[in-house]
């Protein structure tokens, strides 16, 4: 029996069968669609952004776990274009906390360029000021007036920092907005403190998170710097500096039995969170760091490594005597005394001691080029020493043969004229008279850690110059020669060897200037067990021109300092103490 | 026989039941699908709720590394030298001369020795993850067949 009514349900099945596969064919239509290629292309674009990860820079320590270089947080505070509602009131909170212009910013943000959805306003903002923005953008969140701070967007970053201020800033560099480290150790290790930066593909869906990779932090550097050592030795040079009137001042100190640098003190010191005023505070050419980047003429105490050479290779004896008569010709050119006096018979240590130019130029000459030369090179001179600084330069040691070389160059360079050096190839050539005739290459890294693991640096050594017997021979002439003198450098309670220079500087014109000099002195001590090295040097003083009575209490004042800070005690409390 | 002939042709003649099995097997159909959906979408849900928490478990790991550099910074700049000497000028100490310390034999004391930051924690990297929440189904199905394989006869 049939039921009257089905073709009614037989329309309506019909009618919904067909809404049903208009559906379909709608749906299928716009998935073939050539709009529907673009719209996926669209939401692939939009649910997928490439963002590069920075890993933390690595800290970097003093050899006492101090910390020198860090990070802090800053912020970047940028305008959400799409979420904006009141450009006005935004223009305002940037004029008012982060200092800039009302009207640029404004016109910045309501004119973006086409296709910008998002504008950085300020990077680096402090974090107390984004906090004080943030507490304001959330206090007039619910303006029924509409005058909110809707868009504006903060995202916070690490920036590095430098908590001790300009504290060994010529040893540690700076690093810029762009996370690049310059000049020193910033620079030298940049891809050890700044890890490897990660960048992904990362879908901005919410129902795509997936986890992001750990990406391991820089490595932490310790370096040899002792920073109580450092912050003596910057404040003694910065009151010589001024007392003196010097131009500049430059003190290093090395332990001579290993080359770790313990501190490296130069003027002018940049404030590394502030590396904005770069130029002003190095204007011209003014290197960042002298001790590495400033080779100069470095005077009397080159004769330090002269009479090494002479005593190493035979040519004189401690007691071998020379008649001063005032003046001595070499290459055709006369060479006189820093007092143009004559001053009779004298040995080895006598020419050391009143430092006279006549007789270390004869010592040269008796030499001969040839063994010279070969011990010159031998101390590193000529080349950079391979400190782990950036920006060293290797200085000029003019060779018999070279353009620029005359036969008086034997003469002069014997005292230290006519040969550009660093003070960092000063010390190392020296330390090797201080350590029984073996010299270490000078570094400035301790350790590195990453991944949880520490990894120590072995010293490296350079060579012999000399051997130890010279070298022992040579700390007893440069002891006694400071106590004869009568020294300004004498630390009381400890035999120190050591030894003046003054420079005469060169002029443009291929002269010397008279007026000015570069003064210095350097020393080592205690002589039976030289557990220090330092180095002072101060350019153009103007309250006096001679090393020994501007550069040489410098020393002491330092050498003081020194001894207290790193636990030597004087040479009679040593000897005892290490006989019980 | 003739009895099942009979049940058989009345059956045929009620051809509700025929219409009550069609339905009964769509419906079937229906709660099984459903059922797999149901399964899938908890399953995926709870596969984005835990992503989402490692992102935020990131995002807070981040944020304490930030707070964590911050605070040892602001530390250094407490401790740092010259607050340090400040602080002791103020409380009355003075830089001590070398002629003012005296040197004493103290038996078994060991000088300062150099800083080791050698770390005891294990890296995340290298923690034990179990194979539950790595594998896919495919891989536990191969695990277990490997795993249960004999693995050659007695001698």
């Amino acid at each position: 029996m049939k039921n009257p009514r089905n073709w009614r349900y037989l329309v309506v099945a019909i009618c919904l069968a067909a809404l049903g596969v208009a559906i379909l064919a709608q749906i299928f239509h716009i998935q073939t669609s050539p709009e529907a290629k673009t719209i996926l292309n669209g939401n692939d674009l939009y649910n997928y952004a490439y963002r590069t990860y920075y890993p933390p820079r690595g800290e970097i320590l003093d050899r006492n776990g101090n910390l020198l270089a860090g990070n802090r947080t800053v912020y970047e505070v940028g305008v959400d274009l799409g979420a904006m509602q009141d450009p006005k009131n935004i223009a305002l909170a940037a004029q008012m906390y982060l200092g800039l212009d009302y009207n640029d910013t404004l016109n910045k943000i309501q004119n973006p360029k086409p296709g910008v959805v998002y504008l950085v306003l300020k990077d680096d903002v402090a974090a107390t000021t984004a906090d004080d923005l943030i507490k304001l953008q959330k206090a007039v969140q619910s303006d029924p007036t509409g005058n909110t701070l809707d868009g504006l967007a903060f995202n916070p970053h690490l920036q590095r920092s430098y908590p001790d201020g300009t504290l060994a800033a010529n040893i540690l560099g700076f690093v810029t907005q762009d996370e690049r480290g310059y000049f020193g150790v910033e620079e030298k290790y940049n891809n050890i403190l700044a890890g490897v930066p990660v960048t992904l593909l990362v879908p901005t869906d919410p129902n795509r998170a997936e986890e992001l990779p750990d990406i391991p932090s820089g490595a932490t550097l310790i370096l040899t710097i002792d920073s109580d050592l450092q912050a003596s030795t910057e404040q003694i040079l910065d009151q010589a500096v001024q007392d003196t009137g010097s131009a500049s001042g430059t003190v290093v100190i090395m332990d001579p039995r290993n080359g770790e640098i313990l501190a490296m003190a130069t003027t002018p010191r940049l404030d590394p969170n502030d590396y904005s005023k770069y130029a002003q505070v190095f204007p011209g050419e003014t290197p960042f760091n002298r001790a590495v980047s400033q080779a100069f003429e470095p005077g009397s105490v080159l004769k330090i490594l002269t009479m090494a050479g002479a005593l190493d290779s035979h040519t004189v004896e401690p007691s071998t005597t020379f008649m001063d008569t005032g003046s001595i010709v070499v290459g055709g050119a006369t060479i006189t005394n820093w007092n143009n006096g004559a001053w009779g018979q004298q040995d080895m240590t006598g020419c050391l001691a009143n430092s006279l130019n006549v007789c270390l130029a004869w010592v040269a000459t008796q030499m001969g080029n040839d063994n010279f030369y070969t011990y010159m090179k031998r101390f590193g001179l000529g080349h950079p020493t391979g400190i782990d600084l950036a920006g060293e330069v290797g200085g000029r040691l003019k060779l018999p043969g070279d353009g620029d070389w005359y036969p008086v160059d034997l003469g002069t360079n014997a005292f230290g004229q006519g040969v550009a050096i660093t003070p960092i190839q000063l010390v190392m050539a020296a330390s090797a008279i201080a350590n029984g005739g073996r010299m270490f290459y000078p570094h400035v890294l301790q350790a590195i850690v990453e991944d949880g693991k520490q990894h120590n640096m072995s010293p490296q050594l350079v060579g012999n110059p000399i051997s130890a017997a010279t070298a022992h021979t040579l700390n007893e002439m440069l002891a006694v020669a400071i106590e004869t003198e009568g020294s300004q450098g004498i630390v009381p309670g400890y035999r120190i060897a050591g030894k003046t220079g003054t420079a005469e500087i060169p002029d443009p014109t291929g002269g010397y200037d008279s007026n000015y000099t570069n003064a210095s002195f350097i020393g080592w001590g205690p002589v039976d067990d030289p557990q220090f090295l330092v180095y002072v040097w101060l350019e153009k003083p103007t309250s006096d021109i001679w090393g020994s009575v501007v550069a040489a209490p410098v020393f002491r004042n330092i050498v003081e300092k020194l001894v207290v800070l790193r636990g030597i005690p004087p040479d009679n409390v040593r000897l005892q103490l290490n006989g019980q | 026989m003739n009895n099942v002939t009979q049940i058989v042709q009345k059956y045929r003649q009620a051809s509700w039941r025929v219409q009550r099995q069609w339905i009964g097997l769509f419906l079937l159909g229906l709660v099984l699908v459903a059922m797999v959906a149901g399964i899938y979408l908890n399953i995926t849900t709870q596969a984005n709720l835990a992503g989402r928490q490692v992102q935020n478990i990131k995002d807070d790991i981040i944020t304490n590394q930030r707070t964590n550099a911050d605070l040892e910074t602001q530390l250094a700049a407490l401790t740092s030298t010259e607050a340090m000497q400040k602080r002791a000028q103020d409380l009355g100490f003075q830089p001590v001369a070398p002629g003012d310390i005296t040197y004493v034999v103290v038996p078994g004391y060991e000088p300062k020795q150099p800083i080791d930051l050698t770390s005891n924690v294990t890296s995340p990297a290298n923690a034990i993850i179990l194979p539950e929440y790595t594998e896919s189904l495919f891989d536990w199905f191969t695990r277990e067949l490997v795993s249960s394989a004999p693995s050659g006869g007695q001698p």
